[in-house]
């Protein structure tokens, strides 16, 4: 709709809450982190100090772990979760008897709040009284009997990645709601043909959902580059920085005040998402059309 | 027909891979509901028995100890009050964009709903600069207007989509009876998009009460603390008492379990609606 010459002011008063609101915490935020990121700021002073805070970063051996373990979340969300949730979605799209119940059962991780989320499994893995260290035991595995897994430097990362596997059905849902849209004449061609339901989800199902699976792909990346609750709460990035991720590493360097290196270390967040997004885009699309 | 032995195979692997997976994100919560039920003792023996009483008091006492209702009442303060307003803002910048002609309006749509892809978290420090300077810190009006801020972009992006989707011959015969814009747009629009309000509501609803480490970041003292950053709180209130915390986080679960199983449509459809049309 035209705006009449007096109704300019009403549009722009219905624009202007959340422009001032987008401006105070999306562009001043950037910017500022991006000037303080070249300054040595503890919440006092600030000098200008060049390129020091970037160099300092990539000599530490804890931020160097932490940028790659943020990789590893990645590409273990990509390359295991998200696969997972696309066979999930493909056997529940038979929809056969329950497949709502499973649904919704399988999306419960989703809707509890990730604090809840690291006790509850912190717990599991816990070395006295844990869920798992007790199945283990029972089945005969008693090398594990009081195992400390989030303690310990071989196993903290695989705990930490196995747990996240409950996350599955999040990307099973979106992939599910997909295969709703497709339409029945192509399986009753293919039955006509006589495939298998095997090969009616894997040539039929599968390829038409191609571009929800790479949405996914790329919410798992973004998801799990600025995740920071469960790494937090459940290991604080120990042992010995093992677990240690970006978020956690930019917490701590502003709990002791220094400002200006976290700062630096949000930028190269920032660059790596978008670096990892432009990627993941161009991988993706050439995928999509070939 | 020769399928029938493949089929039976898949459809026994179908089972397999999905009992796993419910076993797998089920299972954990019911082992916590039933550990918070038995003694501290009972516990540390046997995690699957059964207890030989039900250990009702824990959650009595859990609940008094962590001081869970104050948390739970301020989660739902702070985050009823920022979906409020976060649903009033979007809506008002969304009916802008969808329904008139101006020629900034792509450059403001595409630069707000770039802010969904930005981490949020990279910003902490800014963050806690910018709430210092506006003197919000600790204040339960700093953590709504963050959290109001934050799911703009998703908002706005979801309203907007679907005010498009409204068919405009009702706007257009009021704009003719001369209808003003404030009026078409709660008289009119509002009424129209309640599903669409609905769907972005929930989302940052949710959001807003899981949402942890502006809570931690922003606020400090125990009086508006919200039930997620107080649950980081229960390893050292309960110390040893492992049951009374697992009482406590069986209680700080249960609201989202509840309007969960309640709304469930709902709740799928807006947690994944801003993605799916993505």
């Amino acid at each position: 709709m035209k705006i009449k010459k007096d109704e300019v002011g009403w549009l722009l008063l219905f624009i202007a809450p959340t422009l001032i609101l987008f401006t105070l915490f999306f562009i001043l935020p950037i910017l500022f982190l991006l000037a303080s990121s070249f300054t040595n700021w503890d919440g006092i002073d600030a000098e200008f100090v060049g390129f020091e805070n970037y160099i300092k970063l990539f000599n530490k051996k804890s931020f160097v772990r932490a940028i790659t373990n943020n990789l590893y979340w990645c590409i273990t969300a990509a390359l295991i979760t998200v696969p997972l949730g696309l066979i999930i979605a493909l056997l529940l799209s038979h929809r056969s008897r329950g497949w709502k119940v499973f649904r919704t059962v399988l999306f419960v991780p989703q809707v509890v709040s990730s604090a809840a989320i690291a006790m509850l499994w912190a717990a599991v893995f816990n070395a006295e009284y844990g869920l798992l260290n007790f199945i283990l035991d029972n089945i005969g595995l008693s090398d594990y009997k009081n195992h400390n897994w989030l303690g310990n430097v071989r196993t903290a990362n695989a705990a930490l990645i196995g747990f996240s596997l409950c996350y599955v059905g999040y990307f099973m849902v979106i992939m599910l709601a997909k295969t709703a849209s497709i339409s029945e004449d192509y399986y009753d061609a293919a039955k006509i043909d006589g495939a298998s339901q095997i090969q009616k989800d894997f040539y039929i199902t599968a390829p038409l959902i191609k571009s929800t699976f790479f949405l996914c792909i790329i919410l798992a990346v973004i998801f799990n580059l600025r995740q920071f609750e469960y790494v937090y709460l459940m290991t604080a990035g120990g042992p010995a920085n093992k677990t240690q991720v970006l978020v956690v590493y930019i917490w701590n360097e502003l709990t002791v005040q220094r400002l200006g290196r976290g700062s630096a270390a949000g930028v190269i967040m920032i660059a790596l998402g978008a670096m990892l997004l432009l990627l993941l885009r161009r991988i993706l699309k050439s995928e999509t059309y070939n | 027909m020769t399928n029938d032995n493949s089929l039976n195979f898949y459809s026994i692997f179908k089972w397999v891979i999905i009992i796993s997976f419910v076993v797998y994100a089920v299972f954990p919560f019911l082992w916590l509901v039933l550990a918070s039920l038995k003694t501290n003792a009972e516990l540390l023996d046997n995690p699957f028995k059964l207890p030989k009483v039900f250990q009702f008091q824990n959650y009595s006492n859990a609940i008094q100890e962590a001081g869970l209702i104050q948390l739970i009442i301020n989660s739902l303060v702070i985050s009823t009050c920022a979906t409020f307003l976060n649903i009033l803002f979007a809506s008002m910048c969304a009916f802008a964009i969808a329904r008139h002609i101006f020629w900034w309006k792509n450059v403001l749509f595409l630069m707000i709903t770039a802010g969904i892809l930005v981490p949020l978290n990279a910003l902490i420090i800014p963050y806690y600069a910018i709430i210092n300077f506006l003197n919000l810190y600790d204040t339960r009006f700093g953590l709504i207007l963050v959290y109001c801020a934050v799911g703009l972009p998703v908002s706005t992006f979801i309203l907007t989509e679907f005010f498009k989707g409204i068919p405009k011959e009702i706007e257009e015969a009021s704009y003719l009876d001369g209808c003003n814009f404030v009026a078409r747009y709660f008289r009119i629009m509002l009424p129209l998009a309640l599903p669409g309000l609905a769907t972005a509501g929930t989302f940052q609803f949710i959001l807003c009460w899981n949402e942890f480490i502006y809570a931690m970041l922003l606020t400090s003292s125990t009086e508006i603390r919200t039930i997620q950053f107080g649950i980081s709180y229960f390893t050292n209130e309960f110390f040893s008492d492992y049951v009374g915390m697992f009482a406590a986080v069986v209680v700080s679960i249960l609201p989202s379990i509840t309007v969960f199983i309640l709304f469930q449509e709902r709740v799928i459809t807006g947690l994944t609606a801003g993605s799916v049309k993505g």
